[in-house]
């Protein structure tokens, strides 16, 4: 039988005991998290922690050693391109054909995604993202903020159902940041789902129902950032790291240790 | 705190290939009319061969108007595949370009499927402008039915040469030796293809450049214009272009590796 799409549960993503690994390095190991469909899912970790492997497992640029994702009930390992179809993706190193303009690339990742955009419709949707000015630049031209702005639109060209975004703010001044949590919000309230990795604590705190802590791979403590800073307040590890009232922050160096990864 | 939001959207469904090729070949040609300096590379070769041998005694000493011809095409493609395409192969992947365009729901090959049609329209283009230019400068006498001819030759030799240049980019990761050794290569063959056909190092060297893929589809393609006898050594030449396009295009297919690290 045919696998199709299936949105009856509420669970849009589900992984289940995935391992990947680099020869000897186990980046992802034994990761099983689920994410609900509306919701806004944060991944926050240390460098080298394997968010980014994590996501990539799940957009099937890595093959797992082990484990399984589910996405809307399709196989990860079977239904690559259904899977594809429903998902939005904003890579962590933005990696666009360099030669092209913003609106060749606009044209391009609509034709991929099976969407028919005229010059108008091209044009509308870099307007909808502050970008009509930018039209001819290439994406290197564009500051931090134009091209997050752009990697979340061609993300989401063909309105997702999941989104998949790494370390999306990185870099932004806080004005771009606000801009671009709006984004995602709009994107929730629209009925999507989203998985983003981030280094801010208060991008955290801020816009996403639920943290993962990860590090080594593995998956340390899951849940609301209001309920992970009451879980985890008296863990001695978090205390001796604490300035005062318990932090998120606090609550993440506490249970991925102080020292400095790179 | 999960919404209680139904999609109203359909969900969207896999991109046919065609459509998908067709995307992707709009792009690799807007990219490339972007890299002028390749492109004029490809171009500007075979067309300073038939300048410089205009004059008549220039073609009887450097073999002939239609090897001189058929040289012309080779050196053309051979820029095109084994430095161009590499060369945009190694750098796009380094980038992590192939990475975006491997997560659109659409199957991978035909990422590689549009650059190489894109390749093989290329240099179908510049064979035309060859021949055009070699029957004015070179008045070489071609029958109608040696254009269309010329034409499928160029074809196997552009897949020739695309096969040689997926193995290279196979079997090695880094753009930098990528395009040190597609360099090399290039020149190796050219000299292996017309040092051989020439003889002047000897018979043995000869018999062993005949069968490089620059000599056999050299051979092929003389033969092909009538200009020399097809004989037994033409028929497995040919199938000696066969087998390389089959032997490296599967070793450039089989080591593939999209991501650079
Ligand atoms: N393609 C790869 N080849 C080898 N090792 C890799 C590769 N990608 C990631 N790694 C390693 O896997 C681990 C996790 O990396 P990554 O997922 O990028 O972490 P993060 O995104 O959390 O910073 C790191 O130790 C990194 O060096
Ligand atoms: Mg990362």
């Amino acid at each position: 039988m045919e696998a199709e799409v299936t949105l009856n549960n509420r669970v849009i993503l589900s992984i289940v005991d995935l391992v990947v690994d680099f020869g000897q390095t186990k980046a992802v190991d034994g990761v099983s998290l689920e994410v609900n469909q509306g919701e806004i899912f944060g991944l926050l970790g240390p460098n080298g922690a394997g968010k980014t492997t994590l996501l990539s497992a799940i957009e099937g640029l890595v093959k797992p050693a082990s484990g399984r994702v589910v996405v809307a009930g399709l196989d990860g390992a079977k239904d690559r391109t259904k899977i594809n179809a429903i998902l939005g993706v904003a890579l962590q190193s933005t990696s666009f054909q360099a030669e092209l303009s913003i609106s060749q690339l606009v044209r391009l990742y609509g034709g991929l995604y099976n969407i028919e955009m005229n010059s108008g419709a091209i044009r509308s949707s870099l307007e909808s993202a502050g970008l009509s000015e930018e039209s001819n630049k290439r994406f290197k031209q564009l500051s931090g903020g134009q091209q997050q702005r752009l990697s979340l639109l061609i993300a989401n060209i063909a309105d997702p159902l999941l989104l998949l975004l790494d370390e999306p703010t990185a870099g932004l001044d806080p004005q771009s940041r606000r801009k671009l949590w709006g984004v995602i919000e709009q994107n929730r309230r629209d009925g999507g789902s989203i998985l983003l990795t981030t280094h801010s604590m208060e991008e955290a705190q801020s816009v996403c129902d639920r943290v993962a802590i990860i590090d080594h791979g593995k998956i340390i403590t899951v849940d609301s950032p209001k309920n992970l800073i009451e879980k985890h307040s008296s863990d001695p590890r978090v205390l001796k790291v604490a300035r005062g009232q318990v932090t998120l922050e606090d609550v993440f160096i506490g249970l991925t240790g102080g020292e400095i990864r790179d | 705190m999960t919404s209680n939001l139904e999609r109203d959207v359909q969900p969207r469904t896999p991109t046919p290939p065609f459509r998908a090729i067709k995307s992707l070949f709009i792009a690799d040609f807007l990219v490339l009319t972007k890299s002028t300096r390749a492109l004029l590379a490809a171009v500007m070769s075979p067309i300073y061969v038939l300048v410089i041998s205009r004059s008549s005694k220039a073609q009887t000493r450097l073999g002939g108007s239609p090897f001189l011809l058929t040289l012309s095409v080779t050196l053309g493609l051979l820029s095109l595949s084994l430095v161009s395409y590499t060369m945009v192969v190694a750098r796009d992947r380094e980038r992590g370009v192939f990475q975006r365009l491997r997560i659109t729901p659409t199957p991978t090959w035909t990422i590689m499927a549009s650059r190489i049609l894109m390749q093989v329209v290329v240099g179908e283009v510049l064979t035309l402008i060859v021949l055009i230019v070699s029957s004015q400068l070179l008045h070489v006498t071609l029958s109608f039915i040696d254009y269309p001819k010329t034409m499928l030759i160029t074809l196997l030799e552009a897949l020739v040469f695309l096969s040689l240049a997926q193995s290279l980019v196979g079997l090695v990761k880094s753009a930098t030796t990528i395009s040190a050794l597609g360099s090399f290569l290039y020149a190796a063959l050219l000299l292996t293809g017309l040092l051989g056909v020439s003889g002047v190092l000897g018979t043995t060297f000869q018999s062993f450049a005949k069968w490089t893929p620059v000599g056999a589809i050299m051979a092929v393609f003389q033969a092909a214009l009538s200009q020399s006898p097809w004989n037994g050594h033409t028929t497995l030449a040919l199938l000696a272009c066969f087998g390389y396009v089959i032997v490296f295009g599967f070793i450039g297919v089989r080591y593939f590796r999209w991501e650079a690290r």
